[in-house]
């Protein structure tokens, strides 16, 4: 061990790793503590350490802005960690073919900011720009905002990459033409792939211009009924609304305070119309139409305040659960979204759990956030907590849907299933794995099934 | 690395793992005679007047006539066939309507071709949800037909829409003339039940969206049925726009339109839909099948908005404005439906119709950036003229997919074989601007040799690694895709190396 270690640090330089305890301890994974922790600034450097790491069998966590480093089960070792912070230019950006190829390294908003002076950006909306998620780590959780119900996730925009295997071997696939059929498409395996099977250093990003012009309308409704019906009724007419997002009172009573609305503690939705200006004011007044028929009330955001509301929706979890909190996400149809959201409050009286949620309604994902009481995690107090989750996750199943913890303590994830079940399609994934990782040296035991 | 000898070289490459073990003489009867245990007589296909139908696919240069051609009727049918053939080592290949470019489904030599035409209902509507559940031969317009008067349409569509499956959409990863704003096949599948090719039948993604674990819906669209055989397809249905507006403007130069394509871009604006074709395809499509496109027009570009009314009728002036800026010489807009369906009528038969202008013609499909457009083009020229053949240009120019079309005789000595070089040529102008040698064909068969134009050994070493993943055995949909032929190595570390004896062009495998 020593020696790789060595061996790495030459690799970098010794300005450009930790190894001292306390700097580690900002780098433990579920509490387990790196041996090194190493800042590359090249893809052939990283690539030598992957040599080193998988000659000698040691683990390795990738880590971008370390903003879901909680994501997925406790890995089995943490050895190494590869940072990819200075991994971080823009390599090729020609505005004209609405592609840019970008280190994988680079924050969101670093990239977002660079696309914006040429009026374009990257179609994703996931959490934690501020707090600086970066490319790759986005690639690997396939973390997805409000907006995915227009652009998708990344998975929809991603059409080139490259990546570093376990062994070392520098491999790219997809291309950096938006429309391309040559051969498997790699770029799609690595998406959601929590980084176990090669470290993401480089992607090449099919981007959007922006739109001319952007309003949200958020919408109070007397009860989940009326508001649901709202929603089927915009799914299925031609309004072609970027975001359709239902928050439970909880949420709406938060929200509402955090920014002064006066909101009363009732079901919202927020929906989000960008396009040219004119058929934005045609949209938000059919919108606006539809909600009074079905007894909704509405305020208008633009500009800079419609930013800040989405922003608030995007990040609530971190935003008002303090710092404990279970984060979920759950995937059903987008029928089986008001049931979902019953159930959550059938569970929060139950318990005396605070349950927040916030509904992709188009897509039928919802984003839940559990609050817990920080001062000491007990046994008493954690169980109530899983079976609250134990109970969700059964009622998403019985709708033929899928639940995942995407943050919880270290002391509650281990006495819940973090994926839940894949189904028979585990052996493929297993196999997978097990020939682009002979030794599970990456992310060991972190992802679905064990993997 | 150690280099065997020559002797053992060639002894080693006559015993690759797809050549069938001897067989007694009574062995082609036992297993007919399995096949109609599992499939009935109506559903094995074994007189050679019969098989003669399914020798090859859209690709019609290469034929190889399987064994038996079996129509099973379910995924369990699937199932029973590919472990009958895997128990006897028989190579099998999936096909749906036959009408893929790249031979993807050109049958296996001593192998068996499983026709998933009869496999051909939409099992499932459910339009609040906005998915339609179908079985692989169903074809790709029956969707939209069957979700249209409810509003709905499954956006992604080929020109073969008429015929093609779903099942070979989902192998191909087809596009369509509608891409460019709604993506290809891949954006719009959520699930797939497959038969893997152990026979195992199992289930990736589903309804509902995120399923925990690697996107293998990704993974297997697009895989050209190499990775096991699709029984069942979970897809998106959109909601129908509440307006379009298709726009026709005509160029003398085809450079001048591939410069509107960037303008419209520019502007924010990203269409349905733009199309391009030269003056040897207008000319070609007007003779076929008289869509009125203006005959002395350098170019034609096709371009269709759809959204919101209020949002079609905003951009309408800006794109004219565009064309108008690179000096198109003249502006239609259709002003109904008819005359919309006319001016696609002309692009979408573009292919057909060059049989009106040469006796033969090949279509190729790169991709490039669509910056590089005219460069491209005045490259694609002077290589035409160099080989001293025609080539019709028919485009997706919103995507940068070209689609040339090489003219020539057949009957002429020769000129076969200069079509392909040419064709070759062409690629290698769209890879080194940065493009891919298919954007929507598929490799199959017909491009195997040029992936190492685009990948480098690592990367397709990476890539066998996932068809050794699915596939050990390698009998599924075996010598496409891949260059040159690998085997599955247990350890799994080494796939496969090139033999220096085949890297000088001395030998080959087979």
């Amino acid at each position: 061990m020593k020696d790789s270690i060595k061996e790495i640090t030459n690799i970098v330089g010794e300005n450009n790793t930790l190894s001292s305890s306390p700097e580690l301890s900002r780098y433990s994974v579920d509490g387990k503590r790196p041996d090194i922790v190493a800042f590359p600034q090249t893809i052939e450097d990283i690539s030598e350490i992957m040599k080193v790491a998988s000659r000698d069998s040691l683990s390795i966590v990738p880590w971008g802005g370390g903003t879901k480093i909680g994501f997925g089960r406790e890995p089995h070792r943490v050895d190494i960690v590869i940072c990819t912070r200075r991994l971080n230019r823009i390599i090729e950006y020609e505005p004209s073919d609405l592609v840019g190829i970008a280190e994988c390294g680079i924050s969101l908003r670093d990239f977002q900011k660079a696309l914006s002076e040429k009026n374009q950006f990257l179609a994703i909306d996931p959490p934690h720009i501020e707090g600086g998620a970066t490319l790759g780590g986005i690639i690997a959780t396939n973390d997805s905002g409000p907006m995915r119900l227009k652009y998708g996730t990344i998975r929809e925009s991603l059409i080139g990459i490259k990546v570093i295997r376990a062994d070392g071997i520098i491999i790219k696939g997809g291309a950096k033409v938006v429309k391309n059929v040559a051969g498997y498409d790699i770029p799609k395996l690595y998406v959601g792939s929590l980084g176990t099977l090669g470290i993401i250093v480089e992607g090449a990003f099919r981007l959007h211009p922006i739109p001319e012009a952007s309003e949200t309308l958020l919408i109070s409704f007397p009860n989940l009924e009326a508001l649901h019906e709202t929603v089927l009724i915009i799914l299925n007419s031609p309004l072609v609304p970027s975001c359709l997002e239902v928050l439970n009172p909880p949420l709406v009573n938060v929200i509402s305070d955090r920014l002064n609305l006066n909101l009363k503690e009732e079901y919202a939705l927020a929906v989000r119309i960008e396009s040219v200006e004119r058929a934005v004011r045609d949209q938000i007044s059919k919108v606006r139409d539809i909600c009074r028929e079905k007894d909704g009330e509405g305020v208008l955001f633009e500009g800079k305040t419609e930013e800040i509301l989405w922003d608030e929706i995007r990040e609530f979890p971190w935003r008002i659960c303090g710092e404990n909190r279970v984060v979920c996400k759950a995937g059903v149809l987008i029928t089986g979204v008001p049931s979902v959201i019953q159930k959550l409050e059938g569970l929060s009286k139950t318990s005396g759990l605070r349950i927040y949620a916030s509904a992709r309604a188009g897509s039928g994902i919802l984003i839940i956030s559990i609050e817990i009481d920080s001062t000491g995690l007990t046994q008493e107090k954690i169980l109530p907590i899983v079976e609250t989750i134990n109970s969700i996750r059964d009622f998403v199943t019985s709708l033929k849907g899928n639940l995942v913890i995407q943050e919880a303590p270290l002391s509650l994830k281990s006495q819940i299933d973090i994926w839940g079940e894949v189904g028979a399609s585990i052996n493929v994934m297993k196999k997978i794995k097990s020939l682009f990782d002979p030794n599970s040296i990456l992310n060991p035991g972190r992802f679905a099934g064990g993997i | 690395m150690t280099v065997p000898a020559l002797e053992e070289f060639i002894i080693g490459i006559r015993t690759m793992p797809n050549k069938p073990p001897t067989r007694s003489s009574n062995w082609k009867r036992d297993f007919a005679g399995e096949l109609l245990q599992i499939l009935g007589p109506d559903g094995v296909i074994s007189s050679p007047e019969e098989l003669i139908a399914y020798e090859c696919d859209g690709l019609t240069g290469y034929r190889i006539k399987p064994i038996f051609v079996v129509l099973p009727r379910s995924a369990k049918e699937v199932s029973d066939i590919i472990k009958l053939c895997n128990r006897e080592n028989v190579p099998f290949v999936p096909r749906g309507a036959g009408t893929g470019l790249s031979g993807g489904a050109l049958p296996a030599g001593d192998g068996v071709l499983i026709s998933l035409s009869r496999m051909n209902r939409i099992i499932e509507i459910d339009i609040q949800n906005q998915r339609v559940v179908a079985e692989p031969g169903v074809v790709n317009l029956w969707v939209s037909n069957a979700v249209g008067r409810s509003g709905y349409y499954y956006a992604p569509d080929p020109s073969s829409q008429l015929v093609c499956t779903i099942g070979g959409n989902v192998a191909e990863n087809s596009g369509g003339v509608h891409c460019l704003k709604y993506g290809v096949t891949t954006n719009h599948v959520l699930g797939l039940e497959v038969v893997l090719p152990d026979g195992e039948i199992v289930e990736f993604g589903g309804k509902a969206l995120d399923h925990p674990g690697y996107d293998l819906v990704g993974l297997f669209v697009g895989s050209e049925g190499l990775l096991g055989i699709v029984t069942k397809v979970i897809l998106r249905i959109l909601r129908k726009p509440e307006s379009i507006r298709t726009i026709l403007g005509a160029f003398e130069k085809i450079e001048d339109a591939g410069a509107a394509v960037s303008g419209i871009t520019a502007r924010g604006i990203i269409p349905a839909g733009m199309e391009i074709m030269d003056n040897l395809s207008i000319r070609a499509v007007e003779e076929a099948v008289q869509p009125g496109y203006p005959q002395d027009a350098g170019a034609i570009i096709l371009i269709e908005l759809d959204g919101l009314s209020a949002e079609v009728e905003a951009q309408m002036p800006l794109v004219i404005d565009v064309l108008k800026e690179n000096r198109a010489k003249e502006v239609r807009v259709a002003r109904d439906a008819d005359e919309r369906a006319l001016f696609w009528k002309g692009r979408k038969s573009a292919f057909a119709a060059m049989g009106r202008i040469s006796p033969d013609y090949y279509v190729q499909d790169g991709v490039i950036p669509r910056t590089k457009l005219a460069s491209v083009l005045g490259e694609i020229e002077k290589l035409s003229a160099m080989y001293g053949l025609r080539v019709a240009n028919v485009f997706h120019a919103g995507d940068g997919n070209l689609h040339p079309l090489i003219l020539y005789d057949a009957s002429k000595k020769g000129e076969l074989e200069k079509a392909e070089e040419l064709s070759g040529e062409i690629l290698r102008v769209c890879v080194d601007a940065g493009g891919s040698i298919t954007g929507e064909h598929g490799v199959g068969y017909d491009k195997k040799r040029f992936m190492p134009l685009m990948f480098g050994d690592q990367d397709l070493d990476t890539m066998y690694l996932i068809r050794c993943a699915f596939d050990p055995k390698g009998l599924c949909n075996p010598g496409k895709l891949f260059p040159t032929p690998r085997s599955c190595v247990e350890s799994g570390r080494q796939t496969y190396k090139e033999h220096p004896i085949e890297k000088s062009g001395l030998g080959e495998r087979f």
